[in-house]
């Protein structure tokens, strides 16, 4: 099985290693009434596996200076281990009896499923946690990209054990993508199948069609979520929900992001930084995902300015689908994606999760290779066509003090797009 | 003890470094990485918040910014653009004692990338109307941070323990003193803090022929020399007490401990008390994790950090935990620091600390962005060595040194004790 399904990269490295396993069970995956059991879940693999405790293994992670952590993504389990050359044959078998033995201890459960419900709590500190928590539920409603994978207190305070062990029976059953990279011993590269745990892994019987979600159940007309808050600042968030990783009007899109959000040469930076001085913050965000996945600007303001950091954010979102990039502004975009590609690169560990993440997503190996030659060939006619396809209704999520929220309302109600359906809104308490 | 040998003796010793100076005490730093996808140009100047005299709070971070803003023959925006379309990127930090602006670019851009960052940084126009608007943009900066209880505590935790050293104040300084400042006076700083014998320049990545003559005729090597010891700074001693905070955003408490420790220029003493405070709080198995989290799962998170700084080192303890549970943690943290000083760390223990520091600075060699700021920030403070070299100073500290010579200064009373709780802001 691991022949298809293992990538190897030597690299020269100061000695170091890193591997990732990805399982295709990820939040989206998470039961209606279990928001967050996956990352419970992916909290409680290194709390004891296999033949050893959750002592036991924290004694021999740490005692060889090594990390291990699992998280749920939306789209997948990532199981990542960093470790050196020299304790890589100890510490490799982890990975696969987190997957095929995870113990659940009953004790430990309550333990990550307290500290989680702490997390959570904790992060209602940060007004752009709720921006983005209001964002999120406004454009995936009750889909499956509707909640952040570590969940809501109100399902999380009902997982146990018995809840999750089903999930966990399910983790060998998926079909597992695992790259190491880095300075490797020889024993990884060409016997891994036989190394212990790895052995015994099971044929996948759960194939990654069966288990795709419904990522999107948006409740309806509302197009802006207000999110009271005492700070001096108003957070915004506008955007939607688009397309997937791989998808043909993804690239196109990839270099709008790159266009808005990209370096101090970006349309944000310099539309409300350089040229208005209204926000420190300013950023783009397209994360790659296998469903239709948020395209989403931001940006932070005092209140006595937040009415013209909207303006300007709703105009640079505007003239994507209004007016066409010049050639010099599409040569840049090409410049900063194919920049990116080599700045997510640099280590072991960004070079086995990039390996895994195209490949569980079904992309071929060489995407970014092909990707790079691809964005060349794109012209500023067709970013245009795209944006008018998929960035054609934003949605607005603002966190701040009250007073501001109201005006700011207004002012989306008048500018922004018809066919946004301004009017309707979400408040949260 | 073995450990630290088999780090520096292994196959992997880290990249190799080659420092030079220029004749007016600027220091050069190359550190080859053959296989870098990207190089790393990094620019430190000891023009950090200690640097500024009063009036000036503030100004080092405000400078960081505006140097961006545009220079003699670079207008605003050109250098971002340039090394942009470069496919590269760029950005800086301000900190207490130094300032550093860094680039990443393809390999075969280093030679005009280095050019422009020079000419940035070294060449402002500070322009008035780009002046203003960059303070504005400050502005926001602060007001986006005020934004954040944890980074507000934080700063509480400061201003209480360290008192009137720079170390106390905000970086970013306070609305008033920024509004106060002029282009003058801050063209005034910029002259008398970047100085040859200030800087340090280091290129991390594929090899470049021609380094050496190219800097020897760059701008670096036309800033005066000057004299380095323009203001002097007593070491931060933290002032020890029990504070209490209330903050009306909190969601959780916190405990928060500060304590002094010696300069980073004690690399001996530094790497000790990187061993202990592994010893008390990374990992499961450390101390306070292990009891307050793991064992009676008071706490949600335990972290303690070790800063080292030129002007005395800072070690802050932060445990977050619900409201109700804080008498019960402090009561809990206070025990387990005294045990220390009399429960000397077992064999495994150490060793877990041991593995734990080393790894961290081999996984830190990997990259060329960690690599440059590691070799210029050494270098920019006199302390020209291989990357991996501070572990030698491990093998001195057994269990017995640490219990006897860290652990008795890292108590509560020596500490700067604050508990922010939620609440009405007081």
């Amino acid at each position: 099985m691991w022949e298809q399904n293992l990538l190897i990269e030597p690299l020269s490295t100061p000695g170091v290693m890193a591997a990732k396993l990805l399982l295709p069970f990820g939040s989206v995956q998470d039961p209606p009434d279990q928001r967050g059991a996956h990352e419970l879940l992916a909290s409680l693999l290194s709390r004891g596996c296999g033949p050893l405790d959750h002592e036991a293994v924290a004694d021999l992670v740490e005692g060889s200076g090594a990390g291990l952590r699992c998280d749920a993504q939306e789209d997948g389990l990532m199981l990542s281990l960093r470790c050196t050359v020299e304790c890589s044959d100890l510490l490799m078998p982890l990975l696969a009896w987190m997957v095929l033995e995870p113990h659940l201890h009953p004790d430990q459960v309550a333990l990550e499923r307290s500290l989680t419900l702490q997390a959570l709590q904790r992060q209602c500190e940060d007004p752009f946690h709720m921006a983005s928590v209001g964002w999120r539920t406004l454009v995936y409603g009750t889909g499956a990209y509707g909640h952040d994978p570590m969940g809501v207190a109100e399902d999380l305070t009902r997982l146990d054990r018995d809840r999750l062990l089903p999930l966990a029976g399910r983790l060998p059953l998926g079909q597992p993508v695992l790259a190491v990279a880095g300075t490797l011993p020889a024993e990884i590269t060409e016997h891994l199948a036989e190394t212990k745990g790895f052995a015994q892994w099971p044929e996948p019987t759960i194939r990654t069609e069966s288990t795709q979600p419904e990522y999107c159940l948006s409740s309806g007309s509302e197009s802006i979520h207000l999110q009271p808050m005492d700070t001096e600042q108003v957070v915004m968030m506008l955007g939607q929900a688009t397309i997937s990783h791989g998808h043909s009007d993804d690239l196109a899109l990839r270099l709008l992001q790159c266009h808005l959000g990209v370096g101090m040469s970006s349309l944000l930076f310099r539309r409300l930084r350089e040229e208005h001085g209204v926000a420190y913050e300013v950023a783009a965000s397209y994360p790659a995902l296998a469903g239709p996945a948020p395209f989403m600007i931001l940006a932070s303001t005092g209140m006595e300015r937040a009415d013209q950091s909207l303006r300007l954010l709703l105009q640079c979102w505007d003239e994507l689908r209004q007016k066409q990039l010049s050639q010099a502004e599409l040569d840049l975009a090409c410049a900063k994606f194919i920049g990116q590609v080599a700045h997510s690169r640099q280590t072991c560990s960004q070079r086995a999760e990039r390996r895994v993440q195209l490949r569980a997503m079904g992309l071929a190996d060489d995407h970014d290779q092909r990707s790079m030659n691809a964005v060349r060939n794109l012209t500023p006619e067709a970013l245009c066509q795209a944006a008018d396809r998929w960035l054609n209704q934003p949605k607005l999520s603002l966190c701040g003090p009250s007073e501001s929220l109201g005006e700011l309302q207004r002012l989306w109600n008048a500018q922004s797009a018809p066919s946004s359906s301004p009017g309707s809104t979400t408040v949260s308490s | 003890m073995e450990l630290c040998h088999a780090v520096l003796n292994s196959p992997f010793p880290g990249p190799e470094l080659d420092h030079w100076s220029l004749a007016n005490g600027a220091r050069c730093v190359m550190a080859e990485m053959p296989d870098a996808p990207l190089t790393c140009l990094d620019f430190w100047c000891r023009a950090g918040s200690v640097s500024e005299q009063d009036g000036e709070e503030g100004m080092a971070h405000f400078l960081e910014h505006m140097l961006f803003k545009g220079s003699r023959h670079l207008p605003p925006g050109a250098f971002d653009l340039a090394i942009e379309a470069l496919g590269g990127s760029s950005n800086a930090a301000t900190g207490f004692d130094d300032v550093h602006f860094h680039v990443l670019v393809p390999p075969e851009r280093t030679r005009d990338a280095l050019n422009h960052l020079l000419e940035l940084v070294l060449q402002p126009t500070l322009d008035p109307e780009g002046f203003s608007m960059e303070r504005d943009v400050v502005l926001e900066e602060i007001a986006q941070y005020a934004d954040q209880p944890s980074e507000q505590v934080l700063q509480q935790l400061l201003t209480r323990g360290c008192g009137s050293h720079p170390y106390g104040r905000p970086i970013l300084g306070q609305r008033a003193s920024l509004k106060a400042m002029t282009p003058a006076a801050m063209d005034g700083f910029h002259r008398r803090r970047y100085l040859g014998s200030n800087c340090c320049i280091a290129v991390a990545g594929q090899s470049m022929n021609g380094l050496g003559e190219m800097l020897a005729e760059s701008q670096l090597a036309d800033l005066p020399s000057g004299d380095i010891s323009t203001k002097v700074v007593q070491p931060v001693q933290v002032q020890s007490g029990r504070h209490l905070l209330s903050l009306d955003r909190l969601e959780s408490a916190r405990l928060l401990m500060l304590w002094s420790a010696p300069a980073a220029s004690d690399q001996a003493a530094v790497m000790g008390i990187d061993l202990a405070t592994t010893l008390l709080g990374e990992g499961r198995r450390s101390r306070l994790v292990k009891r307050l989290r793991e064992e009676l799962q008071l706490v949600e998170s335990v972290t303690m950090d070790l800063t080292a700084l030129e002007n005395g080192s800072l070690i802050t303890l932060e445990v977050i935990c619900a409201p109700e549970a804080l008498p019960a943690v402090e009561v809990e943290v206070n025990q387990i620091l005294a045990r220390t000083t009399e429960h000397a760390a077992s064999v495994a223990e150490l060793k877990r600390a041991r593995q734990l520091v080393s790894n961290g600075l081999r996984y830190a060699l990997e990259s060329t962005g960690q690599v440059a700021a590691m070799s210029a920030g050494q270098s920019l403070w006199n302390r020209q060595q291989e990357l991996l070299r501070p572990l030698d100073h491990l093998d001195a500290w057994d269990s017995e040194r640490i219990c006897s010579e860290l652990c008795p200064a890292l108590q509560p009373e020596q500490a700067c004790v604050l508990i922010a709780q939620p609440g009405e802001t007081c």
